[in-house]
């Protein structure tokens, strides 16, 4: 699939990233054409990851939905300097998905369903096109000791605060601050990021 | 619960996550970021990191999401930038400028307010357009600063290996690589020009022989190179340098003039 789509001259995400800052600038002026790139663009990662956290399919669609007009409403307020395009959108997503998830009556409510928990980790890899950059985040977090690839998967995937993670592991607070941090540092040289 | 003050520090990777527990430690933490650098950077990384494990969760959307939202952008109006940098430097956003400009056109004539109108768009234009190449300029730069500080660390890494091999057409090239980290650092030496219409290329081919990922192209001044770093390198992988027409090309044409297991 991927073998016959030119990876050259960009490295790895580098040209995706100057296109997206300028389709995000051209949104902050109100260009609603561009805001239909970026939509195609980072509907699907938006609306993944949301399904990821929130796990119900029609919550999902909602809260995409609020996160890609927010995406609209304050683009103005997107820094280059600060991360790229990619990571404004994701971040706003993950944290409106995190949102929706602890709130009290959705938190009793997933508790029932509950029974999937934890996601093994593999599933990611298996519920995505295997793209090379799916793959290496695969074998990225295949890298990683299996208590940090617990600890992160929890707290990113499952929307669960660390205090949280922290009792359903029954590890002390510490223990999941420095396993996450360090999952993250592994994954991060792993992925080859470069910030 | 109250967090301790050394504490902090450590918990860069928990709020580049979204997981500390309440509003309050997240407050306290960003206070705590805005005086620590080191912590600031590694937010940075940690969260594009994320975005990573983020987008590899991708899934088609519903087909009626799209509609929906471009409904709603129709009808939204948008939010002027409100952060520190933008209260200095922006000009006022040009929702404010509107209202003034059908005032001024009573008194200018239609002709005249369309003219100012479109000069004011161009500027504002221009303005963004500036702004947008500025932030990207900074980004490079801190780029570059981590990279070569990144090169550093490969290269004074506890398992850094150094691997030096003679090319089949002449010169040398130096490996450095760290395994823990998941890097390389490239640097060639007394290498014959490429020839006219010629470039060097360098490439990662995976541990099948079936993943070939383009590192970019070399530079090189009187058959040498500075230093390049190539990142995500996972074991099993073979960092080879070929001969390919200038501006590179997306598979590799022709035996690698040089071939390194990194």
């Amino acid at each position: 699939m991927r073998a016959s789509e030119p990876e050259l001259p960009r490295p790895e995400g580098g040209g995706d990233n100057q296109y997206l800052d300028g389709l995000l600038a051209r949104v902050a002026r109100g260009d609603q054409a561009a805001f239909e790139a970026v939509y195609d663009n980072l509907a699907g990662p938006v609306y993944g990851l949301i399904l990821r956290v929130v796990r119900d399919p029609a919550q999902s669609e909602e809260v995409s939905q609020e996160v890609l007009l927010e995406i609209w409403r304050t683009a103005a307020r997107f820094d280059a300097a600060k991360g790229t395009a990619a990571t404004w959108v994701m971040t706003i997503a993950h944290r409106r998905a995190v949102d929706r998830v602890r709130s009290a009556a959705a938190a009793a409510a997933r508790e029932q369903r509950s029974a999937e928990i934890p996601v093994p980790h593999d599933e990611v890899a298996a519920t995505v096109e295997a793209t090379l950059d799916a793959e290496r985040v695969r074998r990225c977090l295949e890298g990683l000791t299996e208590a940090q690839r617990e600890s992160i998967t929890l707290a990113y995937y499952g929307g669960y605060s660390y205090r949280q993670v922290s009792g359903r592991l029954n590890v002390a607070l510490s223990t999941i601050k420095t396993r996450i941090r360090g999952g993250l540092i592994r994954m991060r040289d792993c992925l080859g990021v470069s910030w | 619960m109250a967090l301790l003050r050394n504490d902090l520090h450590t918990l860069t990777g928990v709020y580049a996550l979204d997981a500390l527990d309440t509003a309050a430690e997240v407050a306290r933490f960003e206070r705590h970021m805005h005086r620590c650098q080191s912590c600031t950077s590694e937010v940075r990384g940690f969260r594009e990191t994320a975005t990573r494990l983020g987008m590899a969760a991708a899934q088609p959307p519903p087909p009626t999401l799209r509609a929906a939202v471009m409904a709603d952008v129709a009808r939204t109006r948008q939010l002027p930038a409100v952060d520190e940098r933008a209260r200095h430097a922006r000009p006022a956003p040009r929702l404010t400028l509107l209202p003034r400009l059908a005032t001024a056109g009573a008194a200018l004539g239609v002709a005249a307010a369309i003219a100012l109108a479109v000069v004011l768009v161009n500027t504002q234009n221009q303005l963004s357009q500036t702004q947008q190449q500025l932030g990207q300029a900074r980004r490079h730069l801190i780029q570059a600063e981590t990279q070569l500080a990144a090169i550093t660390a490969v290269r004074t890494a506890a398992d850094a290996i150094l691997v030096t091999k003679a090319t089949s057409i002449g010169g040398t090239v130096t490996v450095v690589k760290s395994a823990s980290r998941h890097q390389l650092v490239v640097t060639a030496s007394s290498l014959p020009p490429p020839g006219a219409g010629k470039v060097y290329q360098l490439w990662l081919i995976g541990a099948h022989g079936n993943k070939i990922r383009s590192e970019g192209l070399l530079a090189t001044h009187h058959g040498h190179s500075g230093p390049v770093l190539i990142s995500g390198v996972l074991s099993g992988d073979i960092f080879g340098i070929t001969l390919e027409p200038s501006g590179g090309t997306v598979q590799p044409t022709v035996t690698p003039i040089v071939g390194i297991p990194a």
